[in-house]
């Protein structure tokens, strides 16, 4: 029975910050008290972010649907400066590698992530308000 | 000059602008304002800013949008040395894609730091900053034709773009084309927004935009053609702020006879008064400012005809105002 609670707490705080990202502004600070339940489990999490050549320095993550945050060091290591409750999604982006979302649960402390490079194909012709003019032969 | 609203009379079903004539741009863009200074090290946090106090998917792409259009310069000599690049490596897969990653670094690092890019830059970053949203965005890579593109060079495919699903739908845009203009010879890069290129008729869209994917034509893929697309007239910026469709005609290059009458048409953002519509004809010494023979306008309809009296070759630019809309070529045979 009380799993199930704490499963059913936790489903409804998922679907709670979901749609206060859309209608509650206040929701992203610090303070708040909109999140503490009796499911919080004041996870403290850390981890390293590395791509196929080594650390990353400067990854944001970031609590999805808040502006808490951290970057990784020149280490890749980051420690997130809230404490979490399984449930809670960390963003990790960096520009020029696919974001990625990791769920936390009761168990993360530490999280070991290998960012990919972006598979992406660089083009750019500007725009040009020159007029036109033919080639001509005369 | 923005414009922040455009009222349009309904005309098509196609995903456009007018599918949101009842939404007011303007807190969105207030806070793409109010994030100018942001930069994009901590990219959640912009996006955060840019988008906690709106209540729609369409607002808050639009504040997305418009930080990108408003703070993101075109860099053109990165612009010219990737142009040779993957021009040289054309033929060599290895090479092109040995390029490409190095590259690809470089237009990264030059875009967070300097917050200069080129056009993959720009569709990416919108499409980057749309999924830290939750907003499904995609970057279109085709071809895009400007006054300035040879087209026997339109390949390989030179130029991306977004596309943005709202309320189920797909629309189109172009935040590079749409953040301004740089002057090729001085290379200098000038912040000019032109909101037409924000949420596009697809049938606008496609005189200037090929994408490599057909199906993002947003269009029925059999009357869309690469050959159409080769062979269409020349749009410039201000055609997406004064037109809804470039209808005829469908072809840059014409040859007729003298006298022979030929038909432009068009449907008008707004309707214009007659005085407004010129053609600038240049013959290769000389360009002369001309009024159509016929003009007529009905609502947001407008038909010229025109006739050529002298045997020639002219380079014929539409002017409405002084905004320079589109060019055709005709060669005036007896």
């Amino acid at each position: 029975m009380k799993t199930q609670t704490i499963k059913k707490i936790t489903q409804i705080l998922g679907i709670v910050m979901i749609t206060a990202l859309f209608s509650c502004p206040s929701f992203a600070q610090s303070k708040d008290t909109a999140t503490t339940t009796a499911a919080d489990q004041q996870l403290t999490v850390k981890g390293k972010v590395t791509d196929d050549k080594g650390p990353l320095l400067g990854v944001n993550i970031v609590l999805k649907g808040s502006k808490v945050g951290v970057i990784t060091d020149e280490n890749g290591e980051f420690t997130f400066p809230k404490s979490l409750s399984s449930g809670d999604i960390l963003v990790f982006s960096y520009l020029g590698y696919e974001k990625q979302n990791i769920k936390i649960d009761a168990n993360t402390t530490y999280i070991n992530l290998i960012m990919s490079s972006d598979l992406v194909e660089m083009m750019g012709a500007p725009s040009s308000n020159k007029p036109y003019k033919s080639k001509r032969f005369n | 000059m923005r414009h922040l609203l455009l009222f349009i009379v309904v005309f098509q079903s196609h995903a456009q602008i007018s599918d949101f004539d009842h939404i007011n741009f303007s807190k969105a863009d207030q806070m793409a304002l109010l994030c100018k200074n942001e930069g994009l090290n901590n990219m959640p946090e912009l996006v955060y800013n840019l988008t906690s106090n709106l209540d729609t998917d369409i607002e808050r792409y639009r504040a997305i949008y418009m930080w990108v259009c408003h703070n993101i310069s075109n860099d053109y000599n990165l612009y010219l040395k990737n142009k040779r690049k993957r021009s040289k490596y054309q033929n060599d897969s290895i090479k092109l894609k040995a390029w490409n990653d190095r590259f690809k670094k470089e237009v990264f690092r030059k875009l967070l730091k300097q917050e200069r890019t080129i056009c993959t830059g720009y569709a990416y970053i919108v499409k980057e900053l749309s999924k830290l949203a939750d907003l499904d965005c995609e970057v279109i890579h085709g071809y895009g034709k400007t006054s300035m593109t040879h087209i026997d060079e339109l390949d390989p495919p030179n130029h991306s773009w977004n596309a943005i699903k709202l309320d189920g739908k797909w629309y189109l845009c172009d935040p590079t084309w749409a953040a301004g203009i740089p002057n090729p010879e001085t290379k200098i890069f000038t912040f000019e927004y032109n909101d037409g290129y924000f949420l596009s008729n697809p049938k606008l869209f496609i005189v200037n935009h090929f994408p490599e994917d057909k199906k993002w034509t947003l269009l029925d893929s059999k009357t869309n053609t690469f050959n159409g697309f080769l062979a269409a007239p020349i749009l410039y910026g201000p055609a997406y702020t004064n037109l809804i469709e470039h209808i005829a005609p469908e072809e840059m290059h014409h040859s007729v006879h003298k006298n022979e009458k030929v038909t432009f048409k068009y449907k008008l953002q707004k309707s214009v008064v007659l005085e407004s519509i010129s053609f600038l004809i240049d013959d290769g010494n000389n360009s002369k400012k001309t009024t159509p023979n016929t003009v007529s306008i009905d609502k947001q309809s407008l038909t010229l005809e025109h006739q050529f009296d002298s045997r020639g070759f002219y380079d014929v630019h539409l002017y409405i105002d002084d905004d320079l809309i589109s060019t055709y070529t005709f060669r005036v045979k007896d």
